[in-house]
């Protein structure tokens, strides 16, 4: 770490250090005793500093050392600098060093400032550009308040850029940091992690890239410690709500409009030549999956088929009954292709609660089940009761559906520790978040963004039954399903080429289709 | 090629005014839409804006159709009935189509031609899906917003 590396710098730190290396006291044990107090370890090296200081004054020692390995002229003005710094109080004494470094050397050195700023307050007393512009000149204040010794005195080098960077990768460590302190159990610590990085916040940039991710992963980190692990707000968004959200996020990246074209083509081939056929959907939304399914089924070889479709989706609050609605428009739709469709809704909060009765399937036409992105809800085990994922999984069976599609994310997001969670949902949604940024539709992109951010929320600050998004990766998936009986089927090249065409018409930069073994993936 | 025919067509006129004046390419408005059927869509639209013959010929359908499946076999007739029902040719045209074409252009591949033409119809559907959203009395449910799940097509200079 650095903090033991940067002891030994500084040529005129001799003096009166005890070298009463021999008995260290443990480490971690120390150092969480004396909070507010001064470190212990570096007491026995000679030097007092506050441990809550730690991190700032290693900051400031590597960027002096920077500072003395840019201008080495300004080494030999040290060499015979006549004003004595007290070494062993290292915060003051690196501080009034890097002063020395940047300003001239013939300058009034008193730098006092107000101890207990953090980033935010300081920005607002200075009078030139805030902090987190690129190419900011250094920033110093001169206030000459006189309060205890310490000095503090944050300057800015022109290397902002750089620091940009770091500051994302401190970002990301201190993250790392805080959830494992959650794993842990230590929410004193996590909750100063917590503020840390709010702090850091504010010198990155958080409209795009990391910056905004890691806002994210905050809040919802934040959420956890602060209001437990219930869920709340988050998963009580109003269907209607979540509808407009959904909606937003078809638009704004192919990934839902990649899922239906390519379910559609597989269902299309699947009902080849059947002239009866009925289609399970597990989530209706705003049922945009299914014209393109209506107009390729009117326009087959051999005529239409009798349609229909069975959606499932949440019950509507205020009597509105939405499932309706979407059939009506379908079958609207249907009746000016000339596809003659029946339409049927079932309302459910949860999918496990959805009987086969229910959904009245005759048993001379063909099935197809559709679940988007649907049955990684049911993978949260309850012992008092089977796996809902069981369940469903052997009624759909029992259908003897003639195919099912599944689409889900591909992601592994239901391990049972928390920070091995916490590191592949940052991976996973940094990526998602570059890639909604590389879509150059014009849409706006917040309302898809908030969307994202509920399903992070989710994965971090959930446990139990709140937590619904248990994403897994294929693999899994594959195994999960040939276990219930289904056999797979690869998806051909009339879906490969769909997809293909339809990425190279979003225009977008580093999407690509993969083909694994039979199934795709964007 | 078109603009040779144009060509011809001017020169034959040039011509006629000298031994017969009264040949008008408008009082044969079976050759002249023989011509137009050959026209690419930027042209079409530019001579829907001659006069009024031309423009009324132009807004016809069954150009525009020809347009459309232009580089594919002859689709079957079933084709007709749906697309008429989602909002016909010209709109499937300049609103899939076109931009289908375009973008993927670049890599098109000749056996692409009909794949193009079933996606192009497929969103076409979606949209006039989302169109028949927005006319209902519950047109919020899609929001207040014109139906955009077609917006992607459009470059991001025009809008």
């Amino acid at each position: 770490m650095v903090l033991y590396d940067s002891a030994t710098l500084g040529g005129s730190c001799s003096g009166s250090s005890s070298s009463s290396s021999s008995s260290k006291p443990p480490p971690l044990q120390q150092r969480q005793q004396t909070q507010q107090d001064i470190d212990g370890l570096l007491a026995g090296a000679g030097y007092r500093v506050r441990s809550s200081e730690l991190r700032k004054v290693a900051q400031r020692l590597e960027r002096l050392e920077t500072a003395m390995v840019n201008s080495p002229a300004d080494l030999s003005q040290l060499a015979s600098d006549t004003i004595h710094y007290n070494p062993s109080d290292l915060a003051s004494w690196v501080d009034s060093l890097l002063s020395e470094f940047i300003q001239p050397p013939n300058c009034p050195s008193a730098f006092i400032m107000d101890a207990e700023t953090n980033q935010t307050v300081v920005s607002d007393a200075w009078t030139t550009a805030e902090p987190h512009m690129p190419q900011v000149h250094q920033n110093i204040s001169y206030e000459q308040q006189s309060l205890n010794n310490q000095l503090t005195v944050d300057n800015q080098l022109t290397v902002v850029t750089a620091m940009e960077e770091d500051s994302g990768i401190r970002l990301v460590h201190m993250l790392m940091t805080c959830a494992e302190c959650v794993q842990r159990g230590d929410f004193s610590l996590a909750t100063s992690c917590l503020e840390d990085m709010q702090g850091l916040l504010t010198r990155v940039n958080t409209v795009c890239g990391i910056g905004k991710v890691a806002g994210h992963f905050i809040d919802a980190l934040s959420r956890r410690i602060f209001q437990g692990i219930g869920g709340g707000s988050i998963n009580g968004g109003s269907a209607y709500e979540n509808e407009i959200l959904y909606h937003h996020f078809y638009e704004a990246c192919p990934y839902l409009k990649f899922a239906h074209f390519t379910a559609n083509q597989a269902i299309l081939e699947a009902f080849d030549g059947h002239d009866c056929v009925h289609v399970v959907d597990f989530n209706l939304m705003h049922g945009l999956q299914w014209p393109a399914l209506i107009q390729a089924l009117a326009l087959r070889p051999g005529g239409p088929p009798l349609l229909r479709l069975t959606g499932i989706g949440p019950p509507s609050p205020d009597g509105r009954d939405s499932l309706r609605e979407i059939g009506l428009r379908l079958a609207e739709l249907a009746r000016s292709v000339n596809v003659r469709f029946a339409f049927r809704g079932v309302a459910a909060s949860r999918l496990e609660d959805v009987k086969p009765w229910m959904l009245q399937v005759n048993p001379k036409e063909s099935v197809a089940v559709n679940s988007i992105m649907q049955l990684h809800r049911l993978l949260g085990s309850d012992l008092n009761r089977n796996s809902p994922i069981e369940t469903v999984l052997s009624w759909i069976r029992s259908l003897n559906p003639k195919i099912m599609t599944v689409v889900e994310q591909e992601a592994n997001h239901n391990q049972p520790g928390f920070l091995d969670r916490f590191t592949e949902a940052l991976h996973y949604y940094s990526t998602m978040f570059d890639s909604l940024e590389a879509c150059t539709v014009q849409t706006n992109k917040a309302l898809a963004e908030i969307y994202i951010q509920r399903e992070i929320a989710n994965v971090v600050s959930c446990e139990g039954s709140a937590r619904v998004e248990r994403h897994e990766p294929l693999s899994k998936w594959r195994t999960r399903l040939s276990g219930a009986g289904f056999r797979p089927l690869h998806l051909g090249s009339n879906a490969y080429k769909q997809a293909s065409m339809l990425l190279t018409l979003f225009s977008a930069e580093g999407y690509s289709v993969e083909e694994n073994d039979g199934c795709l993936t964007l | 090629m078109v603009q040779t025919h144009r060509c011809e067509d001017h020169e034959t006129v040039g011509e006629n005014k000298e031994k017969r004046p009264k040949f008008f390419i408008n009082d044969h408005v079976d050759i002249l839409i023989e011509i137009l059927k050959r026209l690419d869509g930027r042209s079409l639209c530019v001579a829907a804006s001659v006069c009024r013959l031309w423009c009324t010929i132009a807004r016809n359908d069954s150009l525009w159709e020809n347009l459309c499946f232009r580089h594919v076999s002859p689709p079957p007739s079933s084709v007709r009935s749906v697309v008429l029902a989602l909002g016909g040719y010209k709109r499937l045209y300049t609103g899939c189509v076109r931009p289908v074409r375009s973008r993927l252009g670049r890599m098109r591949k000749a056996s692409w031609a009909r794949d193009e033409v079933q996606l192009s119809l497929s969103l076409f559907c979606v949209d006039y899906y989302e169109r028949l959203g927005g006319s209902n009395s519950n047109g919020r449910l899609v929001g207040e917003s014109s139906p955009s799940s077609l917006m992607f097509l459009c470059k991001p200079v025009n809008v």
